[in-house]
């Protein structure tokens, strides 16, 4: 169903934006290279800019309507909004921060209470803190909470992950999961980022030079010709979740249990049941037909092909392997091993190659 | 000092007092307009309340004059004649001290981060209501400094408040006005005096205006 549908245009700096696109719930990521208009979309969808023309809808609710002329103020929109460096207010501390919003939500829109957005958010020792003292991840952390505190009917983030460290990274997606998990908001997730699009989000609109170049479902909008110009396919990584079952001290590798298979990673140094975020670059992922024997690679995983997308001269293959992992392959080893859907497969990943973003917990 | 040098001091500062507590209001009304809503006709505007900063304030005091007299608009408005009191004074020192305090908001104002106020907006707070919550718990410094500087010219109005308060002693005789005075008359040691209690003011609030503005503003989040 239909969540929030628009048809905007803005010119902002000598920059044109005409973009209409219709959005389910979910979580729907705006995808391009910086640039390409997604925080000025975003930030028409907030009211904190006001489009030249158009129609945005939101459930059936008119926000903004260039004739009959129409504006709802962004306070009066109930969209949360997570700025890229997360802008929390300097003058008050973490919980002066999150409560700012709550205070002005009127009862009957309260649906989210504070407490539990600090404990999902696990911020509870932080919240007497001034905001100058905290890291990168724990800055993004208050502002989701912040956002999430006015109850909002939907999520906006720009860039969230931008400025954070690879190791924040891990722990914000899983953050953000467990938000979409344990209270369904709607959320559009500004990125330029495709791995994170695939992590988190159910769709994707790619936007080039201001105008919606596709629309869809994440997977198959990653290797549609508007994304090929734009993404970066090298640097393509799965970002899946995982739980630490075994830290094997003296080799140095760990055990994680991601969907119903276990790897080996090194250089883990989170406990035991912990949960955790790896990252597995698509191109360091080998697949074979049979059960490799005698070979060094410690991660040997089977599973079946769901979909296979051939794009010049890449080769996009998801892998269901309890869950989905994005495997990048040449088109000669697509045809040689006759890479097709359905197919039973055997997923080989060098523990090297399995990287956990998490910060150094002391 | 003798009682009738402390009463010129209890003028003076009641004088410097109003004029500002008239101006607080209006600097920050002036400035968010011109800052933050960024008005048509912003420019004009600007110029206008600087105006007092470049032209000689006998020219503001006669102006004045013309306003607040019984037949000029202001006058008829209050329909009373304040000229040559006190308020009058209050009203000239306020005028030529405004530029300074106007301009030290403005900069202050725009020292904000315009996506903090966007982030209150979002969270559901109407312009004024981020106005005062955050826009000017975050250039309150600023502000401040700007209010002592505009205190401390108030302090030492002269051109305006002799032309439309004139200089009645124990009614609107403000320390600049008594130094003149006792520099006409010839008693140096009075204005010796005098001068000395108006330096140590001037010292003392300006020290308070470097040690607000000093403390580094803090960082943004």
């Amino acid at each position: 169903m239909t969540l929030l549908s628009f048809d905007v245009v803005k010119r902002y700096r000598g920059f044109l934006l005409n973009c209409r696109a219709a959005f389910d719930s979910g979580i729907t990521a705006v995808f391009g290279r910086s640039g390409s208009g997604k925080t000025t979309l975003l930030n028409c969808l907030a009211g904190l800019r006001t489009p030249d023309s158009g129609l945005i809808e939101f459930n059936g609710e008119t926000l903004y309507s260039s004739s009959p002329q129409r504006n709802a103020p962004p306070e009066r929109r109930r969209f949360g909004y997570v700025f890229q460096d997360a802008a929390l207010f300097p003058h008050l501390d973490v919980l002066g921060n999150i409560l700012y919003g709550y205070k002005l939500t009127p009862k009957e829109h309260r649906r989210l209470d504070p407490d539990r957005l600090i404990a999902l958010l696990q911020l509870s020792g932080l919240l007497r803190r001034s905001v100058a003292d905290l890291s990168g991840g724990e800055r993004q952390r208050v502002a989701i909470a912040r956002a999430l505190a006015v109850s909002p009917r939907m999520l906006l983030l720009d860039e969230p992950l931008a400025s954070l460290d690879a190791a924040f990274k891990g722990l914000i997606i899983r953050y953000l999961k467990s938000i979409r998990a344990e209270l369904g908001t709607p959320m559009i997730y500004v990125s330029h980022s495709m791995s994170e699009a695939l992590a988190l989000t159910d769709n994707v609109l790619v936007l080039s030079d201001g105008a919606a170049a596709a629309y869809g479902p994440t997977g198959s909008v990653l290797v549609h010709p508007a994304v090929g110009a734009l993404a970066d396919y090298g640097s393509l990584e799965n970002l899946l979740e995982a739980t630490v079952t075994h830290v094997d001290a003296p080799h140095g590798l760990a055990t994680l249990r991601l969907g119903g298979v276990d790897l080996f990673a090194p250089g883990v140094t989170a406990a035991p049941g912990s949960t955790v975020t790896v990252s597995i670059r698509a191109g360091d992922i080998i697949l074979a037909l049979d059960v490799p024997a005698r070979i060094s690679a410690r991660n040997v995983v089977a599973g079946t092909v769901e979909e296979v997308h051939a794009r010049g001269a890449r080769v996009i293959v998801y892998v269901d392997v309890g869950v989905r992992v994005v495997v990048e392959i040449t088109p000669l080893a697509k045809e040689s091993l006759g890479i097709e859907p359905r197919q039973r497969v055997y997923l080989i990943i060098k523990s090297s190659s399995v990287g956990v973003l998490e910060p150094d917990r002391r | 000092m003798s009682t009738a040098d402390i009463s010129i001091l209890l003028l003076t500062l009641r004088v410097g007092l109003v004029a500002t507590a008239m101006n607080l209001p209006l600097a920050l009304a002036v400035s968010w307009l011109l800052v933050k809503k960024r008005v048509r006709g912003g420019t004009l505007i600007d110029v206008l309340v600087s105006m007092p900063l470049a032209v000689p304030p006998v020219t503001v005091g006669f102006l004045l004059l013309l306003a607040l007299g019984r037949e000029g608009p202001l006058g008829r408005l209050l329909g009373m004649d304040i000229v040559f009191t006190w308020v009058a004074a209050a009203a000239a020192a306020a005028i030529v001290s405004f530029p300074l305090v106007v301009r030290a908001a403005m900069v202050a104002m725009a020292g904000v981060d315009e996506r903090l106020e966007m982030s209150a907006r979002s969270l559901g707070a109407g312009p004024l209501r981020v106005f005062f919550t955050v826009t000017v718990p975050l250039a309150y410094r600023g502000i401040l400094a700007g209010l002592l500087l505009g205190f401390v010219r108030a302090l030492s109005e002269f051109g305006a408040t002799i032309t439309v308060a004139g200089n009645i002693p124990g009614k609107t005789q403000t320390l600049p006005l008594a130094i003149y005075t006792s520099i006409q008359v010839r008693d140096d040691f009075r204005a010796g005096a005098l001068v000395g209690v108006s330096i140590a003011l001037a010292a003392a609030t300006l020290l308070a205006h470097n040690w607000l503005l000093r403390r580094a503003p803090r960082e943004s989040g």
